[in-house]
């Protein structure tokens, strides 16, 4: 099933299409874990069909653009030192 | 002092408000996503009873409370008060016990903790679940800690200290912070755990009695453990975490315990905040590591929703930092008739009503409101003589427009200590908490002469004499009025 997926940006060119991005998303998903954070290698379109999750934008106040993406996630990043993990 | 019996933990708090009718219990299922934040919402908006929504959507045995505190009469309750007590009584009560002797914690075993029937240790360890809410649409995550207790201890002076730092969830084992740098947490942070570059060992405690919650929100330099005992009249009981050694209130709902990391920064906010608005931009803020969560069986989470006014951002904060600053100034000898922040300017308008007996006496409370511990929290401090009603919006809104000299009575303080949160500052000031102040000193100039330049309040209880006030008052339904008699 297709995954649903939130960024926060303070400007939509921080979402350029055709190369690899690093971004902090959160899951739309129904359950338990939706709006829970991770870090990620991604690559995204405006094209909706280019790839199969979905991802939808909000600025930098909380306002929900009406810019409609469609995203890869390529690979997680993990950022918290091993020492803590 | 007399005995007080004020609820000893949130489910006495709750049981109190339904019986007097200021709480209703919500039978039917809420959803934790955006559902339960705007009932609480609509409740402050509306002064509505708080709500205890017992069903929440895939959190089965969880319950959330919501508006805790964003009433006077729920204040007075909490307080074990009256909850039909003027707020001047309340005021007055409180300023009472914060002056009594600290009353110092107890510790308990922890087989009579009731935050130990549940505990969550190593790869069982989820924030998510615990049924966080996302308590406004649009913000950045969330939030687990909007009416709760962030409790750490300076690890040389050993002081402990309790803060309601608001903290959302980044993912299952880790939150983000707006921890100020000018708050207790901020300094100790800045002052040993950065530089060190070690972590500073945290428990949140959600679901506390409310006077507890009440001391972790307010601005007295007592540590929050005895100013909590000094308010409820009794010890705290408290007892030691399970996977550090701070120590947390036994009968809190829900214990997280963790690390907050020195060297580690996630996303936090956007978030509706006390002003009213959504102002602090989305930033790598203070990141809590989460080691171990217990619970009670039937936990609440305890959900405060700011917004526009009134919730107990406003209400308990303007409450308590106006008396705050009431206890300061008095400590100074300046003859005060009283302090009052009227919750509807989100805590940013100070009213100092104050016998005018020197020059410069307006300068000196503004000096030393903005230049104390309370002073970035507000941004405007009024002062009026003692015969204006400080309660009164309708009579200080009068003086200050008629009294307040635009040349003589509006003092500017620049580049004092702000925060991120206020509305009105640039973006570049709120970035580095940059703030501005101001003084509106609405006390007639001491060197006008009493008689002849100080002009005459023309109002019906000041220029007629009192026979005549009176009579006038006896006969007010004879004369044909239906109006309340004033
Ligand atoms: C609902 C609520 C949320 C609050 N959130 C924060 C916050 O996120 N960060 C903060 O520094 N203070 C916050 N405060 C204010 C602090 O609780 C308050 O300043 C308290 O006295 C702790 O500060 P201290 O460490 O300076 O004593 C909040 C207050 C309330 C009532």
């Amino acid at each position: 099933m297709a995954n649903k997926w939130e960024v926060f940006v303070m400007d939509l060119a921080e979402l350029a299409e055709g190369k690899e991005l690093e971004l902090t998303i959160r899951t739309l998903n129904d359950g338990l874990h939706k709006y829970t954070y991770q870090r990620a290698k991604v690559e995204v379109s405006s094209k909706l069909d280019q790839f199969a999750d979905s991802l939808q934008v909000r600025l930098g106040r909380g306002q929900l653009s009406d810019r409609k993406f469609s995203i890869r996630v390529i690979e997680r990043v993990e950022r918290l030192p091993e020492r803590y993990r | 002092m007399g005995k007080i019996s004020a609820p000893r933990n949130n489910r006495e708090f709750v049981e109190a408000c339904v019986k007097s009718g200021d709480a209703v219990r919500i039978k039917q299922e809420v959803d934790w996503d955006n559902e339960a934040g705007a009932i609480v919402r609509r409740c402050c908006e509306l002064g509505e009873a708080a709500p205890f929504m017992e069903s929440i959507k895939d959190y089965p045995g969880f319950s959330y409370f919501g508006a805790p505190l964003s009433t006077y009469r729920r204040m007075a309750i909490a307080l074990g008060m009256d909850p039909a007590s003027t707020l001047p009584q309340i005021g007055a009560e409180y300023l009472k016990r914060t002056n009594s002797e600290p009353i110092a914690p107890v510790i308990v075993d922890r087989r009579d903790a009731p935050c130990k029937e549940n505990i969550l240790l190593g790869d069982d360890v989820d924030l998510c679940k615990l049924p966080v809410p996302l308590v406004h649409d649009g913000d950045g995550g969330r939030y687990v800690g909007t009416w709760h207790g962030v409790i750490t201890k300076h690890p040389v002076r050993g002081d402990v200290n309790w803060g309601m730092y608001r903290q959302m969830m980044w993912d299952g084992r880790t939150m983000s912070g707006a921890v100020f740098p000018f708050s207790d947490l901020g300094k100790t942070l800045t002052d040993y755990y950065l530089p060190r570059g070690e972590g500073c060992p945290f428990a949140t405690a959600i679901g506390l009695s409310p006077l507890a919650a009440m001391a972790a929100c307010a601005p007295s330099p007592i540590p929050e453990p005895e100013l909590c005992g000094m308010l409820s009249g009794e010890a705290v009981r408290l007892v030691k975490c399970e996977t550090n050694d701070l120590e947390v209130p036994a009968d809190a709902e829900i214990i997280i315990e963790g690390m907050i990391l020195p060297d580690y920064k996630v996303e936090e906010g956007p978030f509706g905040e006390y002003t009213g608005y959504r102002t602090s931009p989305r930033d790598f803020r203070v990141t809590f590591r989460v080691d171990a969560i217990t619970y009670r069986n039937n936990a609440t989470m305890t959900i405060s929703n700011m917004g526009v006014p009134q919730d107990e951002g406003q209400l308990l904060r303007s409450f308590s930092l106006g008396l705050e600053l009431e206890k300061l100034l008095k400590s100074q000898g300046i003859p005060v008739t009283g302090v009052y922040m009227h919750p509807r300017s989100t805590h940013h308008m100070m009213i100092v009503g104050v016998k005018p007996t020197y020059a410069g006496i307006a300068m000196q409370i503004a000096q030393l409101a903005f230049g104390s511990k309370l002073g970035p929290w507000f941004h405007m401090v009024m002062v009026v003589d003692d015969q204006t009603d400080i309660f009164n919006w309708d009579e200080v809104y009068h003086a200050f427009c008629t009294r307040c000299n635009p040349e003589r009575g509006i003092h500017v303080f620049k580049n004092t200590t702000g925060t991120a949160l206020y509305p009105h500052a640039t973006p570049h000031d709120r970035k580095y908490s940059i703030g501005s102040q101001v003084l509106f000193d609405c006390l007639w100039p001491v060197d006008w002469d009493k008689t002849n330049d100080v002009p005459t309040l023309v109002s019906f209880k000041n220029v007629y004499p009192k026979n005549i006030q009176e009579k006038v008052l006896n006969s007010w339904a004879d004369y044909g009025f239906r109006g309340a008699k004033k």
